[in-house]
């Protein structure tokens, strides 16, 4: 009979330790349900910061992806240095399949993304300007990275015909999506369409970390002169650049590339802090080792004899120096800043006023007015040449001098390519001449590019390809 | 207590002699005449007794009244003998037939080995002992049948890769679920385990023996129990003693300095390294101003080259490499009474790995103990502790890791400059200077306790309780020392600490009723309850600007970079059962099911119900069965199911992460896709078994077929890029693997002295998708696709070299031959995929006398692997500035020329793409162990007094391999750091080849001696 009582005990004892319904409800520690991520307006600003996050996506745009330098190598800016550790020679060799284009495409849908899942709440809060200023960055973000989208996947607005076609412009977050592909040319009025609504309703005091109502503007500048639509252009620039546009000054200048608080000429830029700590711009171009600059890509031998010595720019972006013996002549334009921060750590800049000034001027050229164009040149030049005076330019020669300085001042920013392309010109390699400073070493294995080829157009990734059937991959791939 | 026994049987003894007395003096043996020792000789109904010496003999008083001796000892059957007039006894034991004494761990409760109906594979500790590999899961390799053996790479400690009849699964989580004693243990604490404590290891390979562990036991359960104490006490003291080295690579030879400088002058290529000699040649005016090494004649190019050659480091091997030491003691004392049985042991182990600087070093103790609180009650703990120190030397694909600098730094390069710092070489970096200046030591602390109490009632009901805590902790210091190359580098110097600890809780309730009815129905019936949580906590910890590398802690740092927590948990309910019945020992039946809930899925998919149903037919019992040269026939049956769950913890939730900052202040970016939906992948298998012996099992065996379908695979489901996600985690279809094991022993000689046997077997398995929701699920050089093996390579098709221009020819899709790469031009390459299709082992067992030998070889075949380090060191100019394989002079030179690799001169053809060229067999046999031991005979062995055996072996592992692989057939994880996913798992073992550590070859030798 103890016996029972005993095994009573022991029965109960194991039935009470043990009880453990209601122990399957857990939730993450770092994490919120999608469904209560857009609750108050302090929800909204962290998806909206979230969404500038988004812009340094690794192996994407711009601080921490390939933005600062793939238009410079796949064109004439650059020249692989064959003792580098051969980065992006896909690239540089136009040899790019569906395999090396992933970043570009991942990295610009998971930022607009984030634009779109702040579009798609913002209605539920009350009218005002909270509202105003979340929904025009969300929508100026967006326009933001599409247009760089299509300017790496497509071809122009001017060069297009009305059946060449771009990839979908995603305006939800439905995740069940397989989106066709769009014309290109539609592709460019949704950009724009963006834009004028955002520059409507965006605020003026967002920070130069954040997009205002300015920053819109020069990015309607750009858009506006891919699509060859003067009129706008030089509308939307003036928008931005003011009455009297700061171009930063020849002693100002180098503080654009050190991060200085100034801030002088810029209209926007992702912020990249010490403790974010992202060096891939300055790596994308060299690492210090043993005390000397080795690079993967070096400055192109006549592009450097382009940059003189006069010219604030060329000590700004270029040092020549040795490496294992050799003379390069290294690009230094992301070096970092000098307040002991990391090699390689800076900001992006995504659009400067000397981008939207030079947009201008071209735009007034073409627009029949060669004297605002001059105008525009001269302020530009004269805040970048020692002992500048100004000069008389007309015609094809004004238009030349524009060109050349919009190549050098956006030399290894993101620019050259995607210029070559709007203007329907080939990239034509100088074949003679290698990679280290005195022209020696070893030359470009692949010279030219036709505008007809079709690697101008990037090719989507195989795994979209492969996976939404109605995403048709560019021709030639 | 002890000594009052011992008191007690001298005055037995004493008034016994007092009363009448009779000497019985005699000598046990075995069947064979050999003496046994260690007998325990006692007199039926009564305390008093002795036990045989070394030569079987012993000596006993008895009282008048004592009518029959018992004389009993493991491994041996009992003998009862009536003494009558006897003074004299020699009774021979026959040896217990192990077939119906030795019991087996399966689904919470211990029962017999020829009760079980499933298909279980027992590794017995023996064979993981003493092994210079740090690991029981790389150990595995061969010893059971089904049961797939990968080493993750050479790293000491690392773990093995297990696949249980195939892969089961294509998530991550395709190991075995392994338990210690009962408990779920996680990888860090299993490496941590010293494989001396394990008593044996028993693999669970089917439906009927899997089920009852439900969601975690589809791809097979490992049940390790760790040594009891049993018999008289007694203390081991093990040594070892190893050395060990890189396994070199099969087919493939660097080139040496003379070789590598004649490739790049024939590619036209002038390294720094001549640069720099060429340049104080002309100062020295040895050679003209202006000379280039185009310009120069041949002489005065070899006499560059010899100067060159000869300040170059040679074989970087003996820089980069290191020749790894072992060195291990334990110490472990246990034994039994009749109410206490315990085993202690404690251990330390130094571990070199090959690579320069790495090492991983542990302590650890175990104790393990059962007490008999009452007749009804008993109860005991199982307590382990292990710290750990590993140097963790880096493993990825650049200089940084020493081993692939070992194919990436030129022969003729200086280990260091002139100033006697390492020369980082053309690559900028020296691993040598980064081992020494950027460590990364990893301290882990894997502490393992279960607690239990068992109490009987009612002579057939046991209840147990048993509460298993795994915790362990890693911390992680990683220190870039001020001055070092990489702070150069990077321009800060930083210091990281980061770690985590992980919790699992388990408790477990069973109830057991066992009992006979009229001799012949047997039944055993058992239900449970079980209850596991897991909370893992995480930190990390960054400092920059150190003053200098003489300090290493964070609070000398100048800024604080980093301070981040994190933390995760999981937890399962369950509920299960089981019911074995048999008829006459001939017939037996099992039946388990198992109801699990997991906090890993939504509301509506949480609980999932397993179950399982097995049967044997013992035919040997069968009456018809009188067939002399038949000793053992057993067929065996079974059909169930068992399952799978996610490896993310929160995988149907949609959600936003807040660990993301803009301007140093938190934002909300979107972490995942919802899933409410995700359910769990679910096993349905089937299998059929035949165990047979023939001549008194002098030849034994098994055959077993199999068929796994899995269902619901767990898998990230492909969205379109164009949402913003690549996936999200779903059930995307349906898998089979079908297979067949055979194995086979033999004793080919059975003398007193001699015994020489054999063994081999045999084990097959084709893994095919047969259904997939989401087709042709784009995956790196591998496709989904139903009908073939998961992971099948999917690649463009390389078409040789064009004779007529020495460029590199590919086919197109549709299979014309062009000289242009397309990525749209891959194809599935139908039958080559990186899963293994056939493996297993054999060799010979021989002893003679004190001498015993054992041997092993492993074979595994039939599975592809992508040879990136072949594609490197043999690039066809593009990594013409790195090391090379001598295979890369095989490059075509003129038209009409059949070669391996494109004209070296085509700047065109200086890119290399992935294509089936460098896709190869993966076959390969090794000898994987051999050892040789000697036991001093027993009569030695006693006259050095308190010594109760020796024995001293030596033991080669990896001695020899044979393959067509070029490189190194086994591969594992593609190095320590790529590929894996975020448990730092590799979901495809052997899909590609990447730098991992190389496997080792090694010597051991060691000595055993108990006391």
């Amino acid at each position: 009979m103890k016996k029972i009582k005993y095994f009573i005990l022991v029965s109960s004892l194991m039935m009470a330790v043990s009880c453990s319904k209601d122990k399957l409800e857990l939730f993450p520690y770092n994490q919120i349900e999608t469904t209560q991520a857009f609750n108050t307006e302090a929800d909204v600003t962290l998806a909206i910061d979230g969404m500038y996050a988004g812009l340094r996506t690794s192996g994407s745009y711009f601080v921490n992806g390939i933005w600062n330098i793939v238009a410079d190598a796949l064109a004439d800016n650059l020249i692989i240095n064959q003792t580098g550790r051969l980065t992006l020679k896909t690239y540089g060799e136009w040899r790019y399949t569906g395999e090396n284009t992933y970043g570009l495409f991942s990295g610009g849908y998971g930022i607009i993304r984030r634009a779109n899942a702040v579009l798609e709440n913002i209605d539920k809060f009350a009218d005002g300007a909270f509202k105003n200023n979340a929904k025009g960055q969300a929508l100026a973000l967006r326009a933001l990275i599409y247009f760089d989208m299509v300017r790496v996947y497509s071809k122009t607005y001017v060069n297009a015909s009305a059946t060449d076609y771009t990839m979908p412009y995603v305006t939800t977050t439905d995740p069940t999506i397989m989106p066709a592909t769009e014309p290109v040319k539609g592709f460019y009025d949704k950009v724009i369409a963006d834009l004028e609504a955002a520059k409507a309703i965006i605020g003026t005091a967002n920070g130069i970390y954040k997009i205002n109502k300015n920053a819109v503007s020069g990015l309607l500048s750009r858009v506006y002169l891919y699509k060859g639509d003067w009129a706008n252009c030089i509308t939307a620039s003036t928008d931005a650049l003011g009455a009297t546009p700061n171009v930063p000054t020849r002693a100002n200048f180098p503080g654009i590339w050190t991060d200085d608080a100034s801030n002088n000429g810029l209209l926007f830029k992702v912020r990249n802090t010490r403790l974010d700590g992202l060096n891939a711009q300055g790596v994308n171009y060299y690492q210090t080792v043993s005390g000397e600059r080795k690079s993967e890509y070096v400055v192109e031998y006549n592009l450097k004899q382009l940059f003189t010595a006069t010219d604030i720019r060329t000590s700004s972006y270029i040092a020549t120096s040795p490496f294992n013996g050799l003379q390069y002549n290294h690009v230094i334009k992301y070096n970092g800043r000098t307040n002991g921060d990391p090699a390689g750590v800076v900001d992006g800049k995504v659009l400067r006023t000397a981008e939207v000034l030079l947009n201008r001027a071209e735009a007034y050229y073409k627009n029949a007015n060669p004297t605002a164009a001059l105008a525009d040149l001269v302020l530009l030049k004269s805040n970048r040449y020692s002992g500048y005076v100004a000069e008389t330019l007309s015609g094809q020669a004004l238009l030349d001098e524009i060109y050349l300085q919009r190549r050098l001042e956006l030399a290894f920013e993101g620019d050259r390519f995607w210029d070559l392309k709007r203007r329907n010109l080939p990239v034509v390699r100088d074949g003679t001449k290698g990679e280290v400073a005195d022209g020696s070493g070893t030359r470009y294995v692949f010279t030219t590019l036709p505008t007809t080829s079709p690697l101008f157009q990037l090719p989507f990734p195989q795994t979209e390809v492969n996976f939404n059937t109605n995403l048709k991959q560019n021709p030639g791939y | 207590m002890r000594k009052l026994l011992l008191g007690l049987t001298v005055f037995l003894f004493f008034t016994g002699t007092l009363l009448a007395q009779k000497t019985i003096t005699g000598k046990v043996t075995d069947d064979k005449g050999n003496p046994l020792a260690n007998v325990s000789v006692t007199i039926k109904g009564s305390n008093s007794g002795t036990v045989t010496k070394a030569d079987g003999t012993y000596s006993l008083s008895a009282p008048a009244s004592a009518t029959v001796l018992v004389f009993s000892s493991v491994d041996m059957v009992p003998e009862e003998v009536t003494i009558g007039s006897q003074t004299v006894i020699n009774p021979a034991l026959k040896g217990v037939d192990k077939s119906l004494t030795e019991v087996v761990v399966v689904g919470y409760q211990t029962v017999r080995r020829s009760e079980v109906t499933g298909s279980i594979a027992n590794v017995s500790g023996k064979e993981l002992a003493q092994k210079p590999i740090g690991n029981f899961t790389q150990l595995l390799q061969g010893k059971a049948t089904g049961v797939q053996v990968t080493g993750q790479s050479g790293r000491p400690g690392a773990i093995g890769y297990i696949r249980v009849r195939g892969t089961g699964s294509i998530n991550a989580s395709n190991e075995p679920f392994i338990l210690l004693d009962g408990i779920p243990i996680s990888v860090t604490s299993y490496a941590l385990l010293n494989p001396n404590d394990i008593e044996d290891i028993v693999i669970l390979k089917d439906a009927s023996s899997q089920a009852i562990y439900g969601s975690r036991a589809a791809n097979g359960v490992i049940i390790i129990t760790s040594k009891k104490g049993k018999g008289k006490a007694e203390i081991r003291y093990s040594f070892q003693y190893g050395r060990s080295e890189a396994q070199d690579l099969k087919n493939l030879t660097l080139m040496n300095s003379r070789q590598k400088l004649q490739y790049e002058y024939e590619g036209k290529f002038s390294n720094p390294t001549l640069n720099a000699a060429l340049a104080t040649a002309i100062t020295a005016g040895t050679f003209p101003a202006g000379s280039t090494l185009f310009t120069l004649s041949d002489a005065q190019r070899q006499t560059l080259w010899d100067l060159v050659e000869s300040k170059g480091a040679g074989d970087w091997s003996d820089y980069l490499l290191q020749d790894g030491t072992s060195m291990n003691h334990e110490i472990a004392v246990s034994g039994a009474t009749e109410k206490l049985k315990y085993y202690f042991s404690v251990n330390k182990g130094d571990n070199d790995g090959v690579l320069y600087g790495s090492y991983w070093n542990k302590t650890g103790g175990r104790l393990n103990v059962e007490y008999n609180a009452l007749d009804w009650f008993k109860m005991g703990t199982n307590i382990g502790v292990t710290y750990s120190k590993e140097n963790n030397v880096r493993s990825l694909f650049n200089t940084q890791n020493s081993y692939a600098s070992l194919f990436l730094f030129n022969p003729y390069e200086p280990v260091r400059n002139a100033n006697g710092t390492y020369n980082t070489t053309h690559t900028g970096y020296s691993p040598l200077e980064g081992t020494d200046n950027n460590p990364s030591i990893l301290n882990r602390i894997g502490t393992f306790g279960t607690f239990f109490g068992e109490a009987n009632f009612f002579k057939h009901l046991t209840l147990k309780s048993q509460v298993g805590i795994n915790y362990t902790t890693l911390n992680q210091e990683n220190y870039l020392k001020p001055g070092s190359n990489l702070a150069g580098i990077l321009g800060y110097n930083s210091k990281t600490d980061a770690g985590n600890q992980d919790y699992t809780f388990v408790i477990t309730n069973t109830a057991n009723w066992r009992q006979t009815f009229s001799d012949k129905h047997s039944i055993n019936v058992l239900v449970g309850q079980e209850y596991t949580k897991n909370r893992f906590y995480s930190y990390t910890l960054e400092g920059r600007g150190f003053p200098t590398a003489s300090v290493s802690t964070l609070d000398n740092a100048g800024s604080a970079q980093r301070a981040t927590t994190s933390r995760s948990d999981w937890s399962l309910v369950s509920y299960f059962g089981n019911i074995t019945y048999d008829f006459s020992k001939k017939y037996y039946l099992t039946l388990s099911g198992r109801r699990d809930g997991s906090s890993r899925f939504g509301a509506n998919k949480r609980f999932a119900n397993f179950w399982a149903v097995g049967a044997t037919w013992d035919i040997m019992k069968e009456n018809f069965m009188n067939v002399d040269f038949m000793s053992a026939l057993k067929l065996r049956a079974s059909i169930g199911t068992a399952g799978t769950v996610p490896n993310g913890l929160y995988d149907n939730l949609g959600t936003y992460g807040l660990t993301t900052k803009y301007q140093d202040i938190p934002t909300a970016v979107p972490a995942r896709l919802p899933n409410p939906d995700l359910t769990w992948e679910e096993n349905q298998n089937w299998d059929l078994g035949l165990d047979f012996g023939f001549l008194k099992n002098r030849i034994y065996g098994s055959v077993d077929y199999y068929h796994r379908k899995t269902n619901d695979l767990i898998y990230p489901k492909n969205v379109s890029l164009t949402t913003g996600f690549a996936s999200f985690t779903s059930n995307i279809g349906n898998m089979e693997n079908e297979g067949y094991e055979i194995s086979l022993n033999g004793d080919l000689i059975r003398q007193k002295d001699l015994v020489v046997s054999l063994y081999a077997s045999y084990s097959h398995n084709d893994n095919k998708i047969t259904k997939l929701y989401s087709d042709n699920v784009p995956q790196s050089l591998s496709r989904f696709v139903e009908g073939e093996a998961a992971y099948t390579y999917f690649m463009n098709r390389w078409g040789g070299i064009n004779p007529a221009d020495g460029k590199n020819l590919f086919y197109t899709a549709t299979g014309a031959l062009t000289e242009t790469y397309l990525a749209s031009d891959a194809v599935l390459l139908k039958g080559k995929a990186p899963q293994v299709k056939f493996f297993g082992s054999f060799g010979v067992n021989a002893s003679y006398k004190g001498l015993d030998l054992t041997t092993q070889f492993y074979y595994s075949g039939g599975n592809y692997i992508m040879n990136y380090m072949y594609q490197v060191g043999a690039s066809e100019g593009e990594s013409l500035t790195d090391e090379q394989f001598t295979d890369a002079f095989n490059y075509w030179k003129k038209p009409g020329d059949i070669a391996q690799h494109a004209n070296l001169n085509d700047a065109t053809q200086r890119v290399t793409f992935d294509t089936d060229k460098y896709l190869q067999k993966g076959d390969y046999v090794s000898l994987r162990d051999i050892t040789i031991g000697y036991t001093l005979p027993a009569n030695i062995a006693e006259k050095l007094k308190v010594i109760k055996s020796i024995r001293f072996y030596v033991q080669g592992t990896n001695l020899w391999i044979g393959t067509k692989f070029k490189g190194l057939p086994e591969v594992g994880e593609p190095n320590g750091e790529t590929g894996l996913d975020p448990t730092g798992a590799f979901a495809t073992p052997g899909l590609y080849n990447l730098y991992a550590q190389p496997q080792i070859r090694a010597m051991t030798f060691g000595v055993d001696v108990r006391f």
